[in-house]
């Protein structure tokens, strides 16, 4: 199995995406990449070989908690470390716990300035051969 | 999600008509509802906003524990998360709920109105070399810090003290500014130390900075007069060189809002909350959560407060060094407006936690947090249009108090996702077109330009005559483009 997808459904007046997994972890760095589409207006965007790793260690009370919390440190830090984050490994995933590398680049221009991820709608289910999410984005 | 159709048709007929331009839904629509649900809206608007989930959005909002009398929903309502946006509440204190979800993150975005001495004829020449000169001067989009840094002391003060430290001490304005501004920009429940430390990494550098999205600054021109009395107490009158400004607390705010829904989502359990949408995440005000929020969210709309007193030093230099130095070149301070907040009010003799987010308070006469020169008539309410479309002013009537818990709508309102406000309008075709109507347009990314189109947003002239036909607030200027930065 290869990487999962993702795609922007219409909301009038934030950013709801559709996020498919075929594990929890792809599902986890799929909404990453959602994310640094948005922000960079760009498909899979390239990262630079010598960007800097960085370490994500998040605990929430259940996985959509988790989800929601992975989305807003990756919002948090590209707003206060100037970056956007478009390589993302998660090591370790259990139902509430995450350890994840991140890495990015500090971008030109940003197409959409994203202000945190939200709860509303939020759910994740299972299928037979993939995870599912949906996420509202406040833009 | 509930689809969309069935919504509408389950909902709409349900709705009954109780006053001009105002419509309630029972609360027995829903066995969880609370108090009813209440819209002010002609038929057009209802149509429309029964094209996204906002109606069921504002009935979650009535199943809020502690809720007293209606959740309303403003004309410029449409589809948020949570609360929907153009949703006001109150809940009883000191027990009932803050949520949040119910400001919305972008904690005290609001509006400023500061007017000139000058007539529109008399500097239009200068307007593109105006228009430019604030594009440089006022830092906009991703990575563009303030030309403020503040160290730890003063970023302090500035959540703890609002706009009266940034004038004083900073130097930034003056002291006249200060009662044009809500709250006279410091809201005195505010308490830094709930405000952690990514907040401040977030927020540190962002004071006078614009921001994206819909926030933009525009110089604008007073093209009609509706109500003498009120524009004369507002300093407006025709032909006038405005400038308004929309933005908010920045990332700061953001993180105060994102803290605050995980540390309540943590805590509905042990407060026995259980919510049908769990972006309303809320505590009881007096419980630890409640009250840290409260402490950080005024710290927040404090910061606002600060960044639109920042922008607007920014403008009166920009203004000075093109227009001159003289009086009447000089910026002043119409009023300041909050449209994404929590307040303790009082009603009926009951302490409230008005929650408005995507609207404007609207006190009528004699409230006697207006300044003086504004106790005749009401207070200030703005309501932007978009890019191209014209912006309002109204004042506060009395009756609003009964009517919407002294609230009034905060803009156009989106009809249209971005998404297809993209594929519907040519970010480059949109910029020649106001280009040739005479509007200046400072904004890097067409894209982003498509996306504010002014078709993606409803007519606000409709808007705003719905919100004076439901009698909450009275016409007192229209405002047209005529130079737009945004980021």
């Amino acid at each position: 199995m290869e990487a999962g997808t993702y795609q922007f459904e219409p909301h009038t007046g934030e950013v709801r995406i559709r996020i498919e997994g075929f594990s929890l972890s792809d599902l986890f760095e799929e909404a990453g990449y959602a994310l640094a589409e948005l922000m960079l207006g760009e498909e899979r965007p390239e990262t630079p070989p010598d960007a800097q790793e960085e370490h994500v260690t998040l605990e929430a009370s259940d996985t959509e908690a988790l989800l929601v919390d992975w989305l807003n440190e990756l919002i948090s830090r590209a707003d206060a470390r100037k970056q956007v984050y478009t390589d993302f490994t998660v090591d370790e995933l259990s139902e509430r716990k995450l350890h994840a590398r991140i890495r990015g680049f500090t971008p030109p221009v940003l197409k959409t300035a994203v202000k945190a991820a939200t709860f509303h709608g939020l759910e994740i289910h299972e299928h037979e051969e993939c995870f599912i999410a949906t996420v509202v984005l406040d833009v | 999600m509930e689809p969309t159709v069935e919504v509408q048709q389950r909902l709409s007929p349900l709705l009954r008509q109780i006053g001009p331009a105002l419509y309630e839904l029972d609360p027995s629509f829903r066995e969880d509802m609370r108090v009813p649900a209440r819209i002010v809206a002609d038929e057009e608007l209802l149509r429309e906003m029964s094209q996204d989930h906002s109606m069921l959005q504002l009935v979650n909002v009535t199943t809020l524990p502690g809720i007293q009398g209606f959740a309303i929903g403003m004309p410029d309502m449409h589809e948020g998360y949570g609360f929907p946006v153009g949703g006001v509440a109150s809940t009883l204190l000191p027990h009932g709920v803050i949520s949040p979800g119910g400001i919305g993150f972008d904690i005290n975005c609001g509006v400023r109105l500061l007017s000139t001495g000058l007539l529109h004829g008399e500097v239009e020449a200068l307007l593109p070399a105006l228009a430019h000169d604030l594009a440089r001067s006022i830092p906009t989009g991703f990575g563009r810090h303030g030309r403020l840094s503040l160290d730890l002391e003063q970023l302090e003060r500035v959540l703890a003290e609002g706009v009266p430290y940034v004038v004083d001490v900073l130097g930034l304005g003056t002291r006249e500014d200060l009662p044009n501004i809500e709250a006279g920009g410091h809201l005195s429940g505010a308490d830094a130390s709930r405000i952690s430390v990514r907040a401040r990494e977030r927020g540190h550098d962002q004071l006078g900075t614009l921001g994206g999205g819909n926030h933009f600054i525009e110089v604008q021109r007073v093209e009609r007069i509706y109500d003498r009395e009120a524009a004369e107490a507002f300093g407006l009158f025709e032909g006038q060189l405005t400038v308004l400004i929309h933005t908010g607390s920045r990332g700061l705010g953001h993180q105060v809002c994102t803290d605050a829904v995980r540390e309540m989502d943590r805590a509905l359990a042990r407060e026995g909350i259980r919510l049908v949408d769990r972006q309303l995440a809320c505590a009881p005000f007096s419980s630890p959560e409640g009250q840290d929020y409260y402490a950080a969210m005024c710290a927040a709309a404090n910061f606002a407060w600060c960044n639109r007193q920042v922008l607007t030093h920014r403008v009166r230099e920009v203004f000075s060094r093109r227009l001159g130095s003289q009086p009447e070149c000089w910026p002043r301070i119409v009023y300041d407006v909050a449209h994404n907040i929590a307040k303790v009010e009082t009603y009926g003799g009951e302490r409230l936690c008005v929650h408005r987010k995507g609207a404007t308070r609207a006190f009528g006469p004699g409230n006697a947090e207006l300044p003086a020169a504004y106790q005749q008539v009401g207070q200030p309410v703005f309501i932007p249009g978009s890019m191209g479309t014209a912006s309002f002013v109204l004042a506060g009537r009395s009756e609003s108090r009964a009517i919407s818990l002294s609230s009034a709508c905060h803009g156009a309102g989106r009809r249209m996702s971005r998404a297809t406000a993209k594929r519907q309008v040519v970010g480059a075709e949109l910029r020649k077109e106001l280009n040739a109507r005479g509007i200046i347009v400072e904004c890097p990314s067409n894209a982003e330009l498509a996306e504010e189109a002014p078709t993606a947003y409803k007519d606000v002239d409709r808007v705003v005559d719905t919100v004076e036909a439901a009698g909450i607030a009275r016409k007192v200027a229209r405002l047209v483009p005529l130079a737009v930065l945004k980021g």
